[in-house]
């Protein structure tokens, strides 16, 4: 029977050898006491023998190569043996360490990536059936925890009843256990995205609300007036969210740090402003894009940047871009009317602000001759704050310059 | 078919073998004329008189000891260690010298004798009155070690060992002595060494040993209702031999193992099984092997701690629909 002749151990901390020279050729007599190849680690250079006496059938390994401890190099058996040759999963050449990994999972190895489409690892389960079936776990949508991928996704998939069936049937025996009297909606990537960050931001962030009226006479005159050039011009209405946008930009730059983050124990000003918008998907979700450097942006521009970012949100086609480096968040849901809302805060950011629906009210107004009352357009200003990052008055100070803004600009000499 | 209690199957095995085979006899503390203190062996003496059928001082080293040394010269003994823990004070001649005697003396002696002991928890009798060891018997070589779970299977498996030529640990459930169980007429003998499939399902393998057998499928029905889930149950019966061969095809068909242990979680034998389907099958593993066992701890007396220590089908159910996916 044949016998292989292994790398020798050269001493104990070392793991590999580099064969100098072979003594002997194929069909060469080798014995114990005659040497068969020299071998040289960087500590030690020697002879080895063979392990047994007979005919040197295999090199498997030429001089210069080096292998680990232990792999092998050669067989030697009778003249004319067949060799065995087992299934060789470990490759002959070992010379990265990528390699050594590729080696020890040749067997499976699978194409494309290991991960299924949501990141998950793959079991052993489905990487074999993976392998054997030269699929790519990329494009089998998986049933588990966190879309993991499953045997079963894989088989289903094969069989080609695929992974729709599979999740339906499964919503199919939660419906069955929870009777007719209920639907189930299961989450979207996106609902699940958002409730994550939901809890995540009320987990970390002590969230603190404070609300001031404003007065939206100047702005509501200003819309009534361009309001018809505006449409023709720019092809879509004025609303009061960019004139409050504006506001919070001008108030920023008297307040800074609510333009802020939290990094350990410091709080991180920023000097840009990049205003996110939250935008509500028809209910089915919630995206805030940043629109970038929005105090620099005059008001038209401004108004046709949130334009901008609430489209392409409603259609889809935000890019990652669009989602990073937002620096403080609005959140609007005044068109339904709502009196007040308290938002969560959009991590890291450290304040966000919620406008509501401008309603006309009865409003106390001091002149010269005295208190009268006016009927006037009011809008509440709701902001959640950090109050790790800030307190009250700071907020309260900041607020207040936000409604003096809106109050007090002459909002059409910057309009048009 | 007789309906048997799971205490009256070991009187019944016992009395089967002592009937058939003169050699076999049978000594222990309060085995005699008190029936046991679990009442596992009425009867007995009765029937076999008080050669056959021996009580003895209170010493478990000296029960050992004979049994050891009948069973050198001829005889088959069953011994009956009345709580497993005791079986701590006489471990030098189960794993030294029980366990040794055919491997040391080149095959020429064999000891066919049984260790029957009461074992596990659930009694409120406290850390030392308590445990589960099964594991430790498993973890010596040279012995063979037995768990059942039903009274049909205390009794085929309980003359099973009598007749095996090599000393088997037979370990019975306390808790499980009152429960019932069908149990067929006449000369009743299994087969070491087997595992059982009590039910077939296609999303996990539960396997289990002794009185986490019945919560096993307790907590399988719960699944199969309440979460949809389809478990296999596996009662595993003898760890020394262990039906691998059973156990990896179960694990096999579903990818998903889950061992349920009695004993203390270290060095449990679902570790061992764990281990084995790591190298046999890891292949067909379709997600993590899930071990639900009793903590590292010595199991307390008190109702409501041993009853949240030990594994429950509740348990069972939550671990499970938890990790599933």
């Amino acid at each position: 029977m044949a016998m292989e002749v292994v790398m020798p151990q050269l001493g104990e901390t070392v793991s590999e050898g580099t064969i100098s020279v072979w003594h002997s050729e194929i069909g060469d007599e080798v014995s114990t006491k005659s040497p068969l190849f020299d071998v040289s680690s960087d500590k030690v250079e020697m002879e080895v023998t063979a392990p047994a006496r007979g005919t040197l059938l295999e090199i498997r390994v030429g001089a210069g190569v080096t292998v680990p401890v232990g792999e092998v190099v050669a067989v030697i058996g009778r003249p004319g043996e067949e060799i065995e040759t087992a299934p060789d999963l470990i490759p002959t050449k070992l010379e990265t360490e990528e390699n050594i990994v590729e080696g020890v999972i040749s067997k499976y190895a699978v194409k494309g990536s290991n991960r299924d489409s949501n990141g998950n690892p793959l079991s052993p389960a489905v990487r074999r059936l993976v392998a054997e079936n030269s699929l790519n776990p990329i494009e089998i949508i998986g049933t588990g925890a966190g879309g993991r991928l499953k045997k079963k996704d894989v088989l289903a998939y094969l069989s080609g009843t695929g992974a729709v069936k599979v999740a339906q049937s499964t919503l199919k025996s939660v419906l069955q256990k929870r009777g007719d009297d209920t639907e189930v909606i299961p989450f979207s990537n996106l609902r699940k995205t958002a409730a994550k960050h939901m809890v995540r931001s009320k987990a970390t962030s002590p969230h603190v609300l404070q609300a001031f009226e404003a007065d939206f006479s100047r702005i509501e005159r200003v819309r009534e007036t361009v309001s018809r050039s505006w449409k023709e011009r720019e092809g879509f209405s004025l609303t009061y969210l960019p004139f409050v946008a504006r506001a919070v930009c001008v108030a920023i730059r008297d307040f800074p740090r609510v333009n802020a983050e939290i990094q350990g124990e410091s709080l991180i000003v920023h000097r840009r402003v990049n205003l996110c918008i939250a935008v509500d998907l028809h209910f089915e979700g919630l995206v805030a894009p940043a629109v970038k450097n929005a105090d620099r942006l005059s008001m038209p521009e401004l108004a046709r940047a949130i334009r901008d970012v609430s489209d392409r949100a409603r259609r889809n086609t935000l890019t990652p871009d669009d989602f990073t480096e937002g620096t403080y968040t609005i959140s609007n849901s005044g068109v339904f009317g709502t009196m007040i809302t308290a938002p969560i805060i959009n991590q890291p950011q450290v304040a966000i602000l919620s406008t509501d629906g401008v309603t006309k009210k009865p409003v106390v107004v001091e002149n010269e001759d005295g208190d009268s009352i006016a009927i006037r357009p009011v809008g509440v200003l709701a902001q959640s704050f950090d109050h790790r990052a800030i307190d009250g008055a700071y907020s309260a100070a900041f607020l207040h310059r936000v409604r003096e803004v809106i109050e007090t600009t002459n909002w059409m000499t910057i309009i048009s | 078919m007789a309906e048997l209690t799971y205490r009256e199957a070991v009187a019944d095995a016992i009395a089967q073998e002592m009937r058939r085979d003169e050699d076999v006899v049978f000594l222990g503390e309060d085995i005699g004329a008190a029936g046991g203190v679990f009442k596992a062996t009425v009867g007995l003496l009765n029937e076999f008189g008080p050669v056959r059928v021996r009580d003895t001082p209170i010493s478990e080293q000296a029960i050992l000891g004979a049994a050891m040394g009948s069973a050198m010269t001829g005889l088959r003994p069953i011994a009956e260690i009345m709580f497993s823990d005791f079986l701590a004070v006489c471990w030098d001649i189960v794993a030294n010298e029980i366990a040794k005697a055919r491997y040391m003396t080149g095959g020429q002696m064999s000891l066919p004798l049984v260790v029957r002991t009461a074992n596990g928890g659930g009694s409120r009798f406290g850390a030392q009155h308590s445990q589960a060891v099964e594991n430790w018997a498993m973890m010596v070589p040279g012995l063979k070690v037995v768990a059942p779970s039903t009274p049909a299977d205390v009794k085929g498996l309980l003359a099973a060992a009598i007749r095996d030529p090599d000393p088997v640990m037979f370990f019975e459930q306390k808790s499980l002595y009152p429960t019932k169980g069908e149990v067929p007429d006449g000369e009743l003998v299994d087969q070491l060494g087997t595992a059982r499939v009590l039910r077939d399902g296609h999303d996990v393998t539960i396997v289990a040993l002794a009185a986490m057998v019945p919560r096993a499928l307790d907590a399988a029905k719960t699944l199969s209702d309440e979460y949809g889930i389809e478990a296999t149950v596996v009662d595993v019966r003898s760890l020394v031999p262990l039906d691998t061969r059973t156990i990896l095809s179960e694990v096999s068909k579903t990818g998903r193992l889950v061992t349920v242990e009695e004993n203390p979680r270290l060095c449990g034998w679902g570790a061992e099984i764990a281990s084995i389907v790591a190298d046999e099958i890891f292949w067909d593993l379709d997600g993590p092997v899930i071990r639900i066992t009793t903590p590292h701890i010595p199991l307390p007396a008190a109702d409501a701690l041993e009853d949240a220590t030990m594994p429950s089908s509740e348990r069972i159910v939550r671990e499970i629909a938890e990790k599933m996916d």
